[in-house]
C-alpha cells in the first residue's frame, strides 16, 4: 500500500495497485504540485491484472488543475491497449456528475458508477 | 488599452442585494504561503450564500438544491481566486479582490486583479475563444492538449468548467489603471441563476 498526504486530501494506492482511494479536498496550485499523485496513478497502468479502480466517493472538491490531472492519467489509460477503468463516484457530491462526463468524453470507454 | 467589457459583464446584479467582497494586499505573503488562503476563502462565500439561500427543510431536493448552490458558489470562487492570485502583477500594489453579489434571481462572483498590458491582450485573445467556441468543445480539446504536455491552459481550463459544467455564463472588464503605466485591473465575472435549483428561493 502507497499513500500520498496533505493538509486537506489522503490518497491510497491498494496492494492489488489496481485501487485507488481519494478522500477529502483536492486544491493544488499547478501540474508541478500534482505530479507525485499522477504519478501513483501512471503506476496502475503497468501490468494491470484486473480493471482499474478511482474511487472518488469521499473526494469532496477538486480543482480544475485536478481535473487537469485526472484528464491526463484518462488519456494515458485511453491510449494503452487493453486498460480497463472504472471510477467510483457519489451524487451527493456534485461535482462527481458535473466533471466527471468530460472524462468519459476523452475516454469513452470509462466507466463511471455514480452511487 | 482602452477600457472595454466583454461577455456577460454588468448584466447583473441590481446593486440592491446583499454583497460581500474580500480584498488581498498580494504583497504581504508570497503566493505559495497564500494559495490555501484561496480555499478558506472560496469554503467561506460558499458557506456564506447558504444564509441567503435557505432550504425549507421539507424535502431531500430542497437540502439537495442547497448543497448544489453552495458547491458551485465555493468552485466558481476558488477558480476565479486562484487564478487572479495566479495570474496577478506582483510588482504593482493593487489589491486582489473576490466579490459575491446575491439578488433574489442570480449569485454574481467575480475576482479582480492587476495584470500587464501584454498579459491583457492575451486574455482578451482567449476571451474571444471562449465567446466564439462552444464551451464543451473547447474543454474537451483543451484537456486533450494539456494531456500532451501545455501547461499554460490552466486558466482556460477553470474557466470552461465554470460555463460547461455549472452554466454560469462570464462576462470581463479591463480597465486601465492610472497610476501605473503599462498596467490594468481586470474583473472576471461568473453570473449564476438561482431558477431552476429546486427548493431554494432567496
Amino acid at each position: 500500500m502507497k499513500t500520498i498526504k496533505g493538509e486537506l486530501f489522503e490518497i491510497r494506492l491498494e496492494d492489488d495497485n489496481c485501487t485507488v482511494v481519494f478522500k477529502g479536498a483536492l486544491r493544488l496550485s499547478g501540474m508541478e504540485d500534482y505530479a507525485s499523485i499522477l504519478d501513483l496513478l501512471k503506476s496502475t497502468l503497468a501490468r494491470p491484472v484486473k480493471p482499474i479502480v478511482l474511487d472518488l466517493r469521499e473526494l469532496d472538491f477538486l480543482n480544475s488543475s485536478g481535473i487537469t490531472m485526472f484528464s491526463r492519467f484518462v488519456i494515458d489509460a485511453r491510449d494503452q491497449e487493453g486498460i480497463s477503468l472504472q471510477f467510483l463516484a457519489s451524487e451527493a457530491i456534485h461535482w462527481h456528475a458535473r466533471s466527471l462526463k468530460n472524462l468519459q468524453r476523452l475516454m469513452p470507454a470509462l466507466i463511471i458508477q455514480l452511487n | 488599452m482602452t477600457n472595454q467589457t466583454f461577455g456577460y459583464y454588468g448584466q447583473e446584479p441590481d446593486g440592491r442585494g446583499e454583497y460581500l467582497t474580500l480584498a488581498f494586499s498580494p504583497l504581504s505573503a508570497p503566493l505559495r504561503s497564500r494559495w490555501r488562503n484561496n480555499g478558506l476563502s472560496a469554503d467561506f462565500l460558499g458557506d456564506y450564500v447558504t444564509t441567503f439561500l435557505p432550504a425549507d427543510g421539507s424535502t431531500a431536493s430542497a437540502e439537495g438544491g442547497q448543497k448544489e448552490i453552495k458547491h458551485a458558489v465555493t468552485y466558481i470562487a476558488n477558480e476565479l481566486l486562484e487564478n487572479a492570485m495566479k495570474y496577478h502583477e506582483h510588482s504593482i500594489d493593487i489589491p486582489i479582490g473576490i466579490h459575491m453579489d446575491l439578488t433574489g434571481t442570480h449569485i454574481t462572483v467575480s475576482a479582480t486583479n492587476g495584470i500587464s498590458d501584454g498579459q491583457a491582450q492575451r486574455y482578451q485573445n482567449f476571451v474571444q475563444d471562449i465567446l466564439r467556441e462552444d464551451a464543451g468543445e473547447l474543454l474537451v480539446r483543451q484537456l486533450e492538449e494539456s494531456a500532451l504536455g501545455g501547461g499554460s491552459t490552466k486558466s482556460c481550463l477553470g474557466l470552461l468548467t465554470i460555463i460547461n459544467d455549472y452554466g454560469a455564463r462570464l462576462g470581463w472588464r479591463f480597465d486601465s489603471h492610472p497610476p501605473y503605466q503599462q498596467i490594468m485591473t481586470v474583473t472576471t465575472s461568473a453570473v449564476l441563476s438561482l431558477s431552476g435549483l429546486a427548493g431554494v428561493s432567496a
